[in-house]
């Protein structure tokens, strides 16, 4: 009996090991504001991330020919120029919380991936608004 | 009479039966009365009409536009097509709840009615009742689908367009609960069998159940990666998402379980893991619900704001807890009568179940993970598809072996005679992984090709030793056709390695080219050339939708959509999917020129092999079907057949 047991402890530890080594740290993906993504930018250098914020007024630039989208991302306090290949999403506008998931590449964050954050209580962020209100916004609107 | 009223009404009363069934059937196991039993008994269909009747009432509102139920409010418009309006009851958590119910009342009637000696007739009606007891009881409290609203709206806001885009949307969801209700049953005689200790007889009495169930979980998955594919524009059908992670773990185990009840049907072994693997896989269809209900996915916080996560959570634990402490109490007693070699056709299939089982851990434990970050750190993390390929490619691997091997195994013990059929296997492995090779394919695929022909191998390896052994038997080789179990096993088999090689060959080959068009412009890209000839609008009523007319050499015209909802402020894309045997052509209209429709920007996606994807699931679902059709008599009357 106590073989069976020692059986079934073995395989689950056999499976923990596996996905430890097998890289489940090193594909977590974070989701960070600008502000804590330039803070450790070396942390997150050469992996993708999601980066949460807003599209600043004034900032967007779409080339409906080469398909490439450009933007500044920020939180109020930090910014990031984007650059998105492909069409913008539908409710894409300035001043829209997004979430980018992509990396780094030569000073500009790359993103494959754009959500438009949208719920029905999401309301523009108004002037002066901290890296965490940004946040806790983005977060909340699905 | 009103449908508030009536499905109130139906809620209650289906409550009360059950309550008054678990007290009554427990009585009855306690007392050692048979008239108790009886009273159980006679009030499981009543259990049934109330249930009925509450959905009854709930598609009586929704037909009715009874905007004055909250659910109706929320689900509904007067624009719904009638097909849609028919479904909506499963588009929403509380209606899905009632489904959920009606359809445990329904399998409790079925099972209630199968003789069993009247101990373990009481527990399996005393854990089933308690089953509906927990679902009408969420119903009656925290999630009913009758609350009204006191000032009803004129009109609502219709279900979910992503649900309204597809009719699969109408046939998943039914599949996938009939197949978690299921399982239901098979835990109930487990539990039953392990408080009486009566340990062998179950899964032979549970057999159908466990079969009926796994093959309505797997034609739910499959519909499920079919209404991805053909609705959300992404061109792919499997995104490791926490959703679909908590369907797959419940068909994981309940895998595990179907391979391992077989050793138990016919050798009477592995009577322990049995009952592990049943309640596991019971528990984690609620566990799946947890998941998706409770809002813990988009954050570990969204899980206090509603009373119906941790109702789930609560039910979740109580069932793992009743399954895994009577199994801890009898696994001293319990004793497999088989020693095996491990190189057996046991010792394949209990292999087999670990690497089902391991997987389902490992896939909670990468759903879970960002929860438990988030919970002890504070840090939003997400666990990325990479790491689900990573850990499930080697998985698969060692499933789609033993998936050849295992069959062709003799129980207990290996014989020399099967040497000649383990050469060959190696050699189609072999030989299919490196011709594959030679034609430039990756690693993956080729591997993928090799242990498609290995498989396909060793099925037709089975079938022809069924048919030489009926020929010995003096009957006809075609009568091999009869056993049912087997040939119907071995289609099931040979689906899945044809699922495996669409999966690795469309994950790894998968070319996306976007572009803007301009009127009467052309593209020539991927084999294809297609012109542009302009953007229609057609306004149907409940959606507006966008069309791009494309003339392509191959296909025609292609008309890919975007469809504006009302209630709903982004377009959402209606791919047009071009199936081939080869590749799957994927159209979708990104975006157009709103003023004067002078140009358009479209993607193109072309995946090797999904067809074979979905022509698998169909197979599946049929293997299990032949499995299950009714045998003539003269079969039956036959008995255990050779091979």
């Amino acid at each position: 009996m106590r073989g069976k047991y020692l059986l079934g402890i073995l395989v689950i530890l056999g499976a923990l090991a596996y996905m430890i080594f097998g890289g489940l740290g090193q594909n977590l993906v974070y989701f960070l504001t600008p502000s804590e993504y330039l803070q450790a930018q070396d942390k997150y250098q050469n992996r993708p991330v999601r980066l949460g914020g807003l599209v600043k007024e004034g900032t967007v630039q779409y080339d409906k020919d080469r398909l490439e989208l450009r933007f500044v991302l920020t939180d109020g306090v930090a910014e990031v120029p984007v650059l998105h290949k492909g069409t913008p999403p539908g409710m894409f506008k300035e001043g829209q919380g997004v979430v980018v998931e992509g990396r780094f590449r030569e000073g500009v964050f790359q993103g494959g991936n754009l959500l438009v954050k949208h719920s029905e209580t999401y309301q523009p962020p108004k002037e002066g608004w901290t890296p965490e209100e940004v946040r806790k916004l983005i977060e909340e609107a699905k | 009479m009103t449908p508030a009223l009536l499905g109130n009404l139906g809620v209650s009363l289906a409550l009360a039966f059950s309550l008054l069934g678990l007290a009554l059937s427990l009585l009855a196991y306690l007392q050692g009365d048979g008239r108790f039993l009886k009273g159980a008994r006679a009030l499981v269909p009543l259990a049934v009409l109330g249930a009925v009747a509450a959905f009854i009432a709930l598609e009586w509102a929704l037909l009715t536009h009874d905007f004055s139920l909250a659910y109706v409010a929320r689900n509904h418009s007067l624009q719904d097509p009638l097909w849609v309006t028919l479904v909506t009851p499963w588009a929403a958590l509380e209606g899905s709840i009632l489904l959920w119910g009606l359809l445990q009342t329904l399998y409790t009637l079925l099972a209630s009615r199968k003789p069993l000696d009247p101990w373990r007739a009481s527990l399996v009606l005393a854990v089933l009742f308690g089953i509906q007891v927990f679902f009408f009881g969420v119903m009656a409290t925290i999630a009913s689908p009758f609350a009204t609203l006191p000032n009803p709206p004129a009109d609502g806001t219709g279900p979910n367009p992503l649900l309204q885009n597809h009719w699969m949307m109408a046939v998943h969801p039914v599949l996938m609960y009939l197949g978690f209700v299921g399982l239901s049953v098979p835990y109930a005689y487990a539990v039953a069998a392990m408080a009486t200790r009566s340990y062998q007889t179950w899964v032979e009495e549970t057999r159908w159940w466990t079969l009926i169930a796994w093959g309505f979980l797997t034609s739910g998955k499959v519909a499920g990666m079919w209404w991805s594919y053909e609705v959300l524009g992404w061109g792919g059908y499997w995104a490791w998402d926490p959703v679909e992670n908590a369907s797959f773990i419940p068909w994981l185990l309940a895998t595990a379980f179907l391979h391992t009840a077989y050793v138990q049907q016919t050798r009477g072994a592995f009577k322990t893991w049995n009952f592990a693997f049943v309640t596991l896989a019971f528990a984690a269809t609620v566990l799946g619900t947890f998941l998706t209900r409770s809002g813990i996915i988009q954050s570990v916080h969204a899980f206090a704001e509603g009373p119906v996560g941790p109702a789930f959570l609560g039910f979740f634990l109580f069932a793992t807890a009743l399954g895994l402490g009577l199994l801890s109490r009898v696994s001293r007693e319990v004793r497999d009568v088989a020693l095996f070699h491990p190189f057996s056709r046991e010792g394949a299939l209990l292999l087999g179940a670990f690497f089902f089982s391991g997987w389902a851990l490992v896939v909670v434990l990468g759903t879970f993970y960002p929860l438990l970050v988030e919970a002890f750190s504070g840090a939003k993390v997400s666990v990325g598809a990479p790491f689900f390929n990573q850990v499930s490619a080697p998985i698969g691997v060692g499933i789609l072996l033993l998936m050849g091997v295992g069959p062709l195994l003799p129980w207990r013990r290996p014989r020399r005679e099967i040497l000649r059929n383990l050469y060959l296997l190696l050699s189609a492995l072999l030989l299919g992984t490196l011709l594959a090779l030679l034609r430039g394919y990756t690693l993956g695929a080729s591997l993928a090709v090799g242990l498609f022909l290995y498989n396909t191998l060793a099925v037709g390896l089975l079938f022809a030793e069924g048919m030489r052994a009926r020929r010995m038997a003096g009957l006809s080789p075609l009568s091999f056709m009869e056993n049912r179990k087997r040939v119907g096993s071995l289609i099931v088999h040979f689906a899945v390695a044809l699922m495996a090689l669409g999966i690795a060959f469309s994950q790894t080959y998968r070319l996306e080219v976007e572009k803007t068009l301009y009127r009467g412009q052309a593209w020539e890209v991927a084999g294809v050339r297609m012109a542009f000839q302009g953007v229609r609008a057609l306004d149907e009523g409940r959606r507006f939708a966008v069309e791009a007319l494309l003339s392509t050499d191959r296909f025609g015209e292609v008309r890919p959509r975007l469809h504006f909802y009302p209630q709903m402020q982004s377009p959402l894309p209606a791919p047009r999917v071009i199936y081939t045997p080869g590749n799957d052509y994927y159209f979708l209209l990104m975006d157009f020129d709103r003023e004067k429709g002078e140009w358009a920007s479209l993607r193109l996606i072309v995946t090797p092999m999904v067809l074979w994807i979905w022509v698998a699931g169909g197979l599946m679902a049929l293997g299990t079907l032949y499995i299950l059709w009714p045998a003539s008599r003269r079969e039956e009357t036959r008995g255990v057949s050779p091979a």
